[in-house]
């Protein structure tokens, strides 16, 4: 897209013996957005707070255009940060918070010791600008406790950019917020980002706000990016079994790549489009739930048994079994529990990957409901993530 | 159920009776316009008129400040940067020394007095050499090679025992807030120690603010602590009234108790208010819910801000800084300065117009304290810890600290006024060639009974044996005393040293007790219940019968024909006092016609000066306008046809001591 600004290399971080981040490689450009997506302690947040200089790795180097920084406090950074559940501080009000990081003299940058203190009317310009541009005029004199979540969330946003960083990252920016204010703030930080023209690094669990807001997803988990692309990319060209079962729902089964453009399941041979593969090679197959026609049993290619239906609003989530297998279809036709029924799918259904460690550890729906519940709950997640960075003081 | 909560509520009713009717009871008793703190005469403010002419309480109040204030602003800035420090250690290290932080607050105050008296006391014992040695190779500063107890080890006993407190309200705040504050101000440009100022010491202010109350009512408080480690030289409120109590209870001491009681009761109300308001606030930020704002509070906020609010806010900042500053400025010089000697005595043992003449004519500060006891006084001095000047102990006393080598001879050159003490009064048993001491008053013990309660005259101790006023008597609380006595009236010597005399008075005694002769035993409780017309009978000095006699016109006082005990307080100088020569200059003053006179006045005892004992009716009747009735006259000095039937005690060898000791036990009551 263009030039790029930091770049971490070889970066591992261990804490008491745990090893966070593994030797990780990874670069990011300028005015883009990025999001690093992974569960729960998959290190996306470690790599955050390196980048912030709130945590020095273990071990790698940073750079930021070009320059190491390893050793370069947070406030010698020219990245602002918004911190989960946005760390204002209560004792300012909406004005005074936006104005704190203008208010402190800075280096001139130059290498000189002297220091650059903003005028007060300079101050007053920008915070009132930016007050504008998080939608926040009006607000100055309000306290923090007497804001909601979303307001709260914007003033973060405004604290931040007000200092006119290079980059802007967010931890879990819309984790304290509500379903439909998420879905709102999600357009809110797009525009913003496009107004300021700089980089955002937005690190999130939800899948969903990764591939709506960013123009880049890095996916991690256990400490090792697993894969690096645009949403688009990342949603069709899963790279494993893991980010094809975090991005989006899937259905993974075993497979066999007979030749190019040939894939066998349930020895069962399909036309695919996928190719490059050794002959014979076992792999792993995803095949989304909405790229599945229900036929019936006689025109299908699989047939099996309906065991669970639930009504989804645009479609039904269908769980079929098919030879002690249970995939997740997703279909606008109604088929009730017990009718037998075949399947088709298109040559371009079919996405066939290298096998993985993560290979037969996901995409099966035999315990679907428990894990769908585990998916739409995100205080689970959270509590656990809180305990996570605990862990990390 | 409507029954119940009835009973319920007044079950709560009861227990806050319960908690608070002594207070009430102080509170009331402190508008008496009697002497009494038992009998009502009316409403007046006159204890608190007395309050503020009384130069102990003005004193003590003042160290007390000072020492309060001085504690709580050192131990809330080291508290607060130790619970910082210890909230940035890992959890392995921050909870086990957050327990450790608590123990204090829980161990007794009698232990950490001790333990800190003790420390301090072996401290000094090791400084000498410290000091020569510090001052032999630089001479920039000249340490003192003496150190002893006063306002510079009660203030760092005060620091260490306000600290635990400072921590354990600061702790909490931290814990509350947000890790990622210190984070966000980082990377709005902050070093640590500037985000420490701007972020964590706002965000943790209420806890500061809170822990600096609690401290500061701790301070003001403490008793314990503050009585092992002031030394002889500073004495902090709770030591002056607990000191005015052993004597008696005037309504002055309901006077300054009352106001102790709400100084302290205004700052908790503060403190509480305070913390509801934060919790309220704390709890909407927890639940993220906007909280609703005051018009008016907004208002004032955006007032703050203009330029005029902040000179405002910064004003007032400057101006409490000043106020504290020139408060303790004030406070310590007038605390500390000037040359000093430093005197103990009993309480209410002087007319307190004398300490500021003498001030003013020498320029000699007085340090002038109190204690209970002639026992007390002498574990005191076995501790180490007091560094008096001058002792008033009682005759026995003097005796056996003469014989330790604790006394000091005095330079009778320095004091002229020796002169003027009666022959009678000099060369007694206790100090025979009379080198170390110079009479201070003399009096005698005898029955004190109420006239009221009892048809005959008493004329002999068989009354306190009687059953006839059985449950009516008051023993005196004190082996020697109680004894001595029953020795007098079975005809022995009160200084007999033949183990089967006072076997044989102490069977009289417990002969008595098991018939339930004996009320109880007491010693100051005597003055409440005999002015109350609680017990027909006790045994108590002349002195104080006086004084009793003002609230309760019908009680009567006897020599009894067997005879009893006379005794002489007379001041001495411990050796090694660091005072000497203002010690001699203060006891040639006091041993004055013109103090003798105003003391016999103020306190009912009898002088030992000559002129004194002969001027007195005279003295009384120009500064009253009325005779002095000479019957009270001839109570308060004993003539000599009396005294020649009394004894003094003299020192009892230590195996007597042992067994007055043994048997005072087994009496048990």
């Amino acid at each position: 897209m263009s030039k790029e600004l930091i770049r971490l290399k070889d970066v591992t971080q261990v804490f008491d013996g745990e090893t966070v981040l593994k030797n990780v490689n990874i670069y990011f450009n300028d005015k883009e957005f990025l999001t690093l997506l992974g569960p729960s302690g998959c290190g996306k947040t470690t790599m955050l707070r390196i980048i912030g200089g709130f945590q020095t790795p273990t071990s790698g180097d940073v750079y930021f255009n070009g320059e190491r920084i390893n050793d370069l406090p947070p406030y010698k950074r020219q990245v602002n940060t918004v911190f989960q559940k946005y760390a204002l501080f209560p004792h300012l009000n909406v004005y005074d918070n936006v104005a704190f990081g203008l208010r402190i003299p800075k280096d001139a940058g130059d290498g000189s010791k002297e220091k650059i203190k903003l005028s007060k009317e300079e101050i007053d310009q920008r915070v009132r600008e930016m007050l504008e541009v998080v939608s926040l005029k009006g607000f100055e004199h309000r306290s923090i406790a007497s804001l909601s979540g979303g307001q709260q969330q914007r003033v973060a946003i405004a604290r931040a950019l007000v200092n006119r960083p290079k980059v802007l990252l967010l931890d879990e920016p819309l984790g304290a917020l509500d379903m439909r204010l998420r879905k709102d703030m999600q357009q809110e930080l797009k525009r913003i980002q496009q107004q300021m023209g700089i980089t955002f690094i937005n690190v999130t669990h939800d899948q969903e706000e990764a591939l709506a807001m960013s123009d880049t997803v890095v996916v991690m988990n256990e400490g090792v990016i697993q894969q690096i692309g645009t949403p688009e990319d990342l949603y069709n060209e899963p790279k494993n079994a893991f980010v094809a079962d975090f991005i989006g729902e899937s259905n993974i089964v075993d497979g066999i790549m007979r030749e190019d453009k040939v894939v066998e399941i349930f020895n069962r041979r399909f036309a695919c489009l996928d190719s490059g593969f050794e002959k014979d090679e076992p792999v792993d197959v995803v095949i989304r739930p909405e790229d599945v026609d229900i036929v019936s049993e006689a025109e299908g290619q699989l047939r099996g048994v309906v065991t669970s239906v639930t009504f989804k609003g645009v479609h039904y989530d269908t769980i079929v079994d098919f030879y002690g297998f249970k995939w997740l279809i997703q279909t606008t036709d109604y088929c009730p529990v017990d009718s037998h029924i075949g399947i088709k799918i298109d040559p371009d259904g079919f996405h066939v990957m290298k096998k993985s460690k993560y290979s037969g550890m996901f995409g099966d729906y035999s315990s679907y409901s428990e894990e769908y519940d585990e998916i739409n709950d995100p205080t689970i997640i959270d509590e656990e993530e809180a305990e996570g960075a605990e862990d990390e003081d | 159920m409507k029954k119940n909560r009835f009973g319920g509520r007044a079950l709560i009713a009861l227990c806050f009776l319960f908690l608070y009717l002594p207070i009430l009871l102080l509170i009331f008793f402190s508008f008496n316009a009697g002497g009494s703190s038992a009998v009502w005469r009316g409403f007046s403010l006159r204890w608190y008129g007395e309050l503020f002419h009384n130069r102990l309480v003005i004193e003590s109040v003042a160290t007390t400040l000072l020492v309060s204030l001085l504690a709580t602003a050192i131990a809330t800035v080291a508290g607060t940067f130790a619970a910082v420090g210890i909230y940035s250690l890992s959890k392995k290290w921050r909870d086990p020394i957050l327990v450790v932080n608590d123990l204090p607050m829980m161990n007794a105050d009698i232990v950490t007095g001790v333990a800190l008296c003790l420390f301090f006391v072996a401290f000094f014992r090791g400084w000498g050499g410290i000091a020569r040695w510090l001052n032999s190779w630089q001479s920039l500063i000249d340490f003192p090679e003496r150190l002893t107890l006063g306002l510079g080890t009660l203030l760092i006993a005060h620091v260490s025992f306000n600290l635990p407190y400072v921590i354990l309200n600061v702790a909490p705040r931290l814990r509350q807030m947000d890790s990622n504050l210190v984070d966000a101000a980082q990377d709005l440009g902050c070093t640590w120690i500037q985000a420490f100022f701007k972020v964590i010491l706002p965000e943790i202010k209420p806890g500061i603010v809170s822990g600096a109350l609690i401290a500061f009512t701790m301070s003001v408080d403490d008793f314990v602590i503050s009585y092992f480690t002031a030394g002889s030289s500073t004495q902090t409120l709770a030591m002056t009234i607990y000191g005015m109590t052993k004597k008696r209870v005037t309504p002055v001491v309901n006077a300054v108790s009352t106001l102790m009681f709400l100084a302290v009761m205004i700052v908790l109300i503060i403190n509480n208010v305070r913390s509801a308001k934060q919790a309220k606030i704390a709890a909407k930020r927890a639940s993220m819910e906007p909280v609703r704002e005051n018009p008016r509070v907004v208002k004032f906020r955006e007032w703050m801000a203009t330029p005029r609010g902040k000179l405002t806010r910064r004003v007032t900042a400057a101006a409490l800084c000043a106020a504290f500053l020139v408060t303790v400025v004030f406070l310590t010089a007038f605390t500390t300065s000037r040359p000093v000697v430093n005197v103990c005595s009993w309480g209410e043992y002087i007319d307190e117009s004398l300490i500021d003449e003498f001030e003013a004519e020498t320029g000699i500060r007085v340090n002038y304290q109190t204690t209970d006891s002639n026992e007390t006084l002498y574990s005191l001095l076995e501790l180490g810890g007091a560094d008096y000047d001058v002792i008033v102990p009682s005759d026995y006393m003097i005796s056996q600290l003469i014989e330790e080598g604790r006394l000091e001879e005095l330079d009778y050159s320095q004091i002229p006024n020796f002169e003027l003490i009666d022959p009678r009064f000099r060369n007694l048993p206790y100090d025979p060639e009379n080198k170390y001491t110079v009479p201070y008053t003399w009096g005698t013990v005898g029955i004190i009974y109420n006239a009221a309660m009892v048809d005959e005259e008493i004329t002999s101790w068989s009354a306190l044996y009687d059953d006839k006023y059985a449950g009516q008597v008051l023993l005196i609380n004190n082996s020697r005393d109680a004894f001595g006595i029953a020795l007098k009236y079975l005809g022995y010597s009160m200084n007999t040293t033949d183990p089967n005399e006072i076997r044989e008075a102490y069977e009289l005694v417990a002969d008595a007790n098991r018939r339930g002769v004996f009320q109880g035993k007491v010693m100051d409780e005597v003055f409440q219940t005999m002015e109350g017309g609680n017990a027909a009978f006790a045994t108590y000095y002349a002195g104080d019968y006086l004084s009793m006699l003002e609230n309760n016109e019908d009680l009567r006082f006897v020599i009894p024909e067997e005879g009893s005990n006379w005794f002489v307080d007379a001041m001495c100088v411990l050796k090694d006092a660091p005072n000497y020569d203002n010690a001699m200059k203060w006891i040639n003053f006091i041993a004055s016609t013109d103090a003798n006179l105003r003391n016999m006045d103020t306190i009912w005892y009898a002088s030992p000066n000559t002129k004194a004992l002969e001027l007195y009716p005279s003295w009384y009747e120009e500064q009253y306008g009325e005779e002095l009735d000479p019957d009270i006259y001839a109570i308060m000095a004993a003539p000599q046809e009396v005294l020649d039937r009394c004894e003094m005690y003299i020192c009892l060898p230590r195996n007597i001591r042992k067994l007055y000791n043994d048997l005072w036990i087994d009496l048990g009551i």
